[in-house]
């Protein structure tokens, strides 16, 4: 079988949720967390425009005549993911800009809108449905296209959960690299807590759709066995299950409980926010390449 | 009743020459290392003295259902009122959405022009009351296309006569290509 979707669509795929994720860790750090959350809320709205953005000079490379690109928005082809979702990333990269605008310093606003908290306000209670959005219309993009791998029904609910992981982890990192307003314990440790239950609900969801997927028909069937014993098995296992999933959620329970000394705090969190993003990924590239490597059994 | 493009593939007829695969590329200018149709071999079955080898040609299925078409943004997928699934090429951008989604890999990413590319059933050989070339170049008449929904058709009087299979019926595609595996000894007459 020959992989005609490859890496590029892989990034798009993780940048579009990191970028989902890293928005509405902002925005409920923004109305829930008031004035203590401050610094997670300018760190999400910093992130977010940026790997997006990247995903989508990635996506416009793949494709075969990016001159033709704005044929997308020339429509809207309602039974097509990509056609709503294309619609849904172009408004969520520019609102993510403007967002980001309204979180600059004072001094450095310069377009002068009257009242930038009202905005800020109204922006961050819309921005969760279009990131939602944004970061799960890419598995019912996977799910419209008839493979046995890709019909897995869970496969929205987990790109989603995953983007909100990796969306917290990236804010988690880019705190702890930041020189200067690093974030506070109490701040990274709700952060930590909100990525360790994302984590926790990924496994449980990876879990079932292995058993709903096991439990199907031959085709699907041998399509999640490539993930499991197949020439998938090792990247499942050891990158995604292994790296991504169990080693930084054990890291973060013992920041949780305190059990991490404290000259080993900063790299400990480094390391599993790290981890976090490449697990993200890799859940992502693993259901991509084993997707297209599988097909249906006559 | 409407028109229904379809073929008819006699599996027990083709000996693997290739020939539709030829004219294919000829008829449409289909680049080096891409293909829109091809001949499947089964391998050898059995045990010797008594083996067999089975060959199965194939293209586009020109759904029912086809998801292809279902999953294009732009709308440059279309199945035609005739029941023919094409590319409209200006409306395509290439995101290779329709490829990946076709569970038969009829399709493929055209290197030249940067669009998918695929079986037309050779529309522009329908119009000039000509066969598909595959059809035409066929020396074993593996190859039957017409309209399905026409009684008086080669395909319909075939499907009436023998037994036939689809591919991966149950994936839900409808597909219009109908297989027949047992010995034809004499193609009907037809329009």
């Amino acid at each position: 079988m020959e992989l005609t979707w490859g890496l590029m669509i892989v990034i798009y795929l993780f940048t579009a949720g990191l970028s989902a994720g890293a928005m509405v860790t902002s925005n409920f750090a923004f109305l829930y967390g008031g004035q203590e959350f401050e610094r997670v809320s300018r760190f999400g709205a910093y992130i977010s425009p940026f790997p997006i953005s990247l995903g989508l000079g990635v996506l416009l490379l793949d494709l075969g005549s990016p001159f033709n690109f704005y044929r997308l928005f020339l429509t809207l082809q309602v039974r097509s993911p990509m056609s709503y979702g294309s619609w849904a990333i172009l408004f969520f990269t520019f609102l993510s800009v403007i967002y980001l605008y309204l979180w600059l310093p004072e001094n450095y606003q310069v377009l002068g809108l009257r009242n930038p908290q009202t905005w800020k306000k109204r922006l961050a209670k819309f921005m969760p449905v279009l990131s939602v959005g944004v970061a799960s219309y890419t598995g019912v993009l996977l799910n419209a296209a008839v493979r046995p791998l890709w019909t897995a029904p869970l496969l929205p609910v987990l790109f989603l959960v995953s983007a909100l992981s990796t969306g917290v982890a990236s804010v988690i990192l880019i705190a702890a690299l930041s020189p200067w307003q690093r974030a506070r314990h109490r701040e990274l440790h709700l952060l930590t807590k909100a990525d360790a239950i994302l984590i926790i609900l990924e496994c449980l969801i990876i879990l079932t759709m292995i058993v709903m997927g096991r439990t199907n028909s031959l085709s699907v069937s041998s399509a999640f066995s490539n993930l499991l014993i197949g020439p998938f098995a090792w990247i499942f296992w050891l990158l995604i299950v292994g790296l991504g999933l169990i080693i930084p959620l054990a890291l973060e329970l013992m920041e949780l409980k305190d059990k991490i000394p404290v000259k080993w705090a900063l790299p400990v969190t480094i390391s599993s926010s790290f981890l976090v993003l490449f697990g993200g990924f890799f859940v992502r590239f693993v259901i991509t390449y084993a997707g297209q490597w599988s097909g249906w059994f006559n | 009743m409407a028109v229904r493009m379809g073929f008819v593939i006699i599996t027990s007829r083709c000996i693997d020459c290739d020939a539709c695969m030829v004219a294919c590329r000829a008829e449409n200018d289909v680049p080096l290392g891409n293909k829109r149709n091809w001949v499947k071999s089964s391998g050898v079955q059995g045990q010797f003295p008594n083996v067999k080898e089975i060959f199965q040609p194939g293209n586009c299925m020109h759904c029912e259902h086809p998801p292809c078409v279902k999953v294009c943004p732009t709308g440059a997928s279309q199945k035609r009122v005739d029941g023919i699934v094409i590319v409209e090429n200006s409306k395509c951008i290439g995101c290779k959405y329709c490829i990946v989604a076709c569970p038969y890999d009829a399709r493929f990413p055209n290197p030249v022009t940067g669009k998918a590319d695929k079986c037309t059933f050779c529309w522009q050989r329908l119009e000039q009351g000509l066969e598909p070339a595959c059809v035409q170049t066929c020396l074993g008449k593996s190859r039957q296309a017409g309209d399905l929904n026409d009684p008086n058709s080669i395909v319909s009087k075939l499907i009436a006569k023998y037994p036939t299979r689809q591919l991966l019926k149950q994936v839900g595609t409808g597909p219009n290509i109908y297989y027949i595996d047992e010995a034809v000894p004499e193609i009907p007459q037809g329009e």
